[in-house]
């Protein structure tokens, strides 16, 4: 009898004994060789800045034949990973030491992985360093040293919309912060808003508040980064100066707490005067090109915006040369041009070539790219956005002065900044 | 106890060709259980763990102790958080559980278009949140169909998102919108257990609907309510989407929860061992409320 059962018993083991082992083993070996191979493949992250998929796969595939073909034996793997959540997935992959060898980034995340990758000084060539528009730079450096390669440049000037001003039959666009505030009442009796503020708290106050807060001559931390100076009198001047918009009607209330789609704001609509929280490229295609209207940013004291920078960052473990080799290619002017214009963006490099030739629009943002700024890079800039931008909400729908409401949000980001 | 006390014996008494099928059984089971240690069991207990680190992602986590614990006890941005996420929960369980028994009741018996009732009603929960959630926040502003019959009714003027007060009740609202049907599917199939002759014995003794109700239908009903309840509730507790979409946790983190708080610290901030604090606090407190509910609803079972 139990000779009879054993064959039937080993096989009944072996199968779910197999299936186990191939389900421990198919667990255990998931992913790729990432940083630290050292190789001469070089794996690189990136994100659909082209963001036509046929586009985007045709030129990286022209990029990295070009580039084995010019350094034979060096191969380039480019992945381009879907924008949502990728610092959830790019950190995870560091922790994990499955990160890529290169990454595409932007300035507000390079203080986060700051102690992962290699600064972009060891292997950026100086003639190439000495191309770069120094704001672009500035975007990239953290505590005076550059992060990333510069790969293109945006800026949010004032953008107005010409047939809103023809409305209210006025020809001159406002420049400063009481222009725009003596306009306001006249576009409210005509149905219009001044301008668009997006208080969302996962909007980036680099593009919001911060603008406005420089605007009236403030900084969002101290000189030695080590506690915040948003609530000086500049910060607080630029908070009421936004509580009287929004009080007013001057701007629209919902978006202080919610952010529609862009072609359900009013901005879309053709319903505000001006606005620096949209690009040329964003409001074309709802306004016509003839009808915005590109003006330096706003100013109080002085004229300041938010313009942000698309980086190549190494992280560390990544074979130095042929990664190093590989950023520069993609650096050049010519190399990088297709993802300069897919979305009106500028290149970083002095030495570029103007990308769109006879575009005026183009012409007068460009102009102001050197006054903007990608915000303050300071490891935790994240986290004081977090406690900051609940306390303006909480000033702009009148639960709070903007006095008391910056100084409760001073108190809880000093003392993030002290942990 | 006759019962427990029988137990080992009857198990005793399995000869060898039982036992070696019990082991094979088990072995059969083997893949999926480990499976659901490697990624199920095992990240929580890692959760837990990270809970007592400091930990960034970019280097290995450092043992703090109760250090994420005490920060999370002064953190005043917790307790409103917590403060967020008990009122939606109060405001959603209750609101899912009395619409989907509202609407189980009302297309239990087969008539014209019952299927279809059905079906729309069930509609939502298949919806994708985030996209219902765009929707909903053309419906909530300050031009908007429900702003615009609030106003005509008297109530409050403007839009409920941009409301320190109404905020939570409009995000429940949604909430309820995207999960009655889920329930209303599993009380439907609960309904079909009430033994017809019961309720006709009833209604030929003059019981109205709602003694009808109360006497015949819900005490079958219960551990489906039981059930719901629980479900309900850890969903709620674990609101995330319809959040993020619509409020960003806004106005003045007047709806705040407190995953949305943990996914801030992991994700935004990197800061895993806070997180994973957030998380164990938000288990715990979970735990409680489905004892709670256990004693109360479904103690019989």
């Amino acid at each position: 009898m139990r000779r009879n059962i054993r064959p039937r018993t080993v096989r009944a083991i072996a199968l779910p004994a197999l299936a186990t082992a191939l389900t421990v083993g198919l667990a255990a070996c998931g992913g790729s060789s990432g940083p630290g191979s050292g190789g001469k493949t070089i794996t690189t992250w990136m994100y659909p800045v082209i963001a036509d998929e046929a586009k985007n796969k045709e030129y990286w595939a022209g990029l990295t034949d070009a580039f084995a073909k010019a350094n034979p034996g060096y191969k380039v793997k480019v992945e381009t990973y879907p924008w949502a959540n990728r610092d959830t997935a790019l950190a995870t992959a560091i922790a994990a030491n499955k990160g890529p060898d290169v990454v595409y980034l932007v300035p507000d995340q390079l203080p986060k992985y700051q102690r992962s990758l290699v600064p972009a000084d060891e292997y950026m060539p100086a003639a190439d360093k000495a191309d770069y528009r120094k704001a672009a730079l500035d975007s990239v450096s953290v505590d005076g040293k550059p992060m990333a390669t510069p790969l293109l440049m945006s800026a949010n000037p004032l953008i107005c919309d010409k047939r809103v001003f023809a409305a209210i039959g006025e020809s001159t666009y406002p420049s400063t912060w009481d222009d725009l505030l003596n306009l306001a009442p006249r576009l409210k009796d005509k149905g219009y808003q001044a301008t668009s503020y997006s208080g969302d708290t996962q909007q980036t106050l680099n593009l919001t508040w911060y603008p406005m807060l420089w605007q009236a001559g403030g900084e969002v931390f101290a000189a030695d980064g080590k506690s915040v100076a948003f609530n000086s009198e500049a910060g607080v001047k630029a908070l009421s100066y936004l509580r009287t918009l929004v009080d007013k009607g001057y701007t629209d209330k919902d978006q202080v707490t919610t952010t529609p789609k862009l072609e359900q704001t009013p901005v879309a609509k053709g319903k505000v005067a001006c606005t620096w929280q949209n690009t040329p490229a964003d409001v074309e295609k709802f306004w016509g090109k003839e009808n915005a209207v590109v003006m330096p940013p706003l100013k109080d004291v002085k004229s300041a915006g938010y313009g942000t920078v698309g980086s190549f960052a190494m992280l560390k473990g990544a074979n130095k040369d042929a990664a190093g080799k590989w950023i520069s290619f993609v650096a050049k002017p010519e190399n990088s041009l297709a993802l300069v214009k897919s979305n009106g963006y500028f290149p970083a490099r002095t030495s570029a070539a103007d990308p769109y030739p006879g575009n005026a629009l183009q012409a007068e943002v460009a102009k102001t790219l050197d006054v903007m700024s990608a915000g303050p890079l300071k490891e935790k800039s994240r986290d004081v956005m977090g406690v900051l931008a609940p306390e303006i909400q909480a000033a702009l729908i009148g639960n709070k002065s903007p006095k008391d409401a910056l100084n409760d949000a001073a108190k809880a980001a000093n003392a993030l900044l002290a942990r | 106890m006759a019962a427990v006390a029988e137990q080992p014996r009857r198990l005793r008494r399995r000869g060898p060709h039982a036992r070696r099928e019990a082991r094979i059984g088990l072995l059969f089971v083997l893949p999926a259980f480990v499976l659901f240690v490697l990624f199920r069991f095992g990240p929580s207990i890692a959760g837990v763990l990270l809970g007592f680190t400091d930990y960034s992602l970019m280097d290995s986590p450092k043992f703090t102790g109760l250090d994420n614990f005490t920060r999370l006890w002064d953190d005043p941005v917790f307790w409103s958080s917590l403060k967020v996420t008990v009122l939606y929960t109060v405001i959603t369980v209750p609101g899912t559980i009395i619409a989907a028994l509202g609407l189980a009741l009302l297309t239990r018996r087969a008539f014209r278009g019952s299927k279809l009732f059905r079906s729309i009603f069930f509609l939502p929960v298949v919806t994708s949140l985030v996209l219902a959630s765009t929707v909903f926040i053309w419906i909530f502003s300050t031009d908007g169909p429900w702003s615009t019959v609030m106003s005509l009714v008297g109530g409050h003027t403007g839009s409920w998102l941009a409301d320190d007060v109404f905020v939570v009740p409009a995000l429940a609202i949604v909430g309820i919108w995207s999960r009655f049907g889920y329930g209303m599917l599993i009380l439907l199939a609960s309904l079909q257990n009430v033994p017809r002759e019961l309720e006709e014995a009833a209604l030929t003794d003059g019981a109205g609907p709602w003694q009808r109700f109360r006497h015949i239908i819900a005490p079958s009903l219960k551990p489906a309510l039981f059930f719901l309840a629980v479900i309900e509730t850890t969903a709620s507790f674990q609101v995330f989407d319809a959040v993020y979409v619509m409020t960003g946790g806004g106005p003045a983190n007047a709806s705040y929860t407190l995953v949305f708080q943990l996914y801030d610290a992991g994700f935004k901030y990197f800061d895993l061992g806070y997180a994973s604090a957030i998380g164990l606090a938000l288990f715990v407190l979970t735990l409680i409320v489905a004892i709670i509910q256990r004693l109360v609803i479904g103690k019989e079972k």
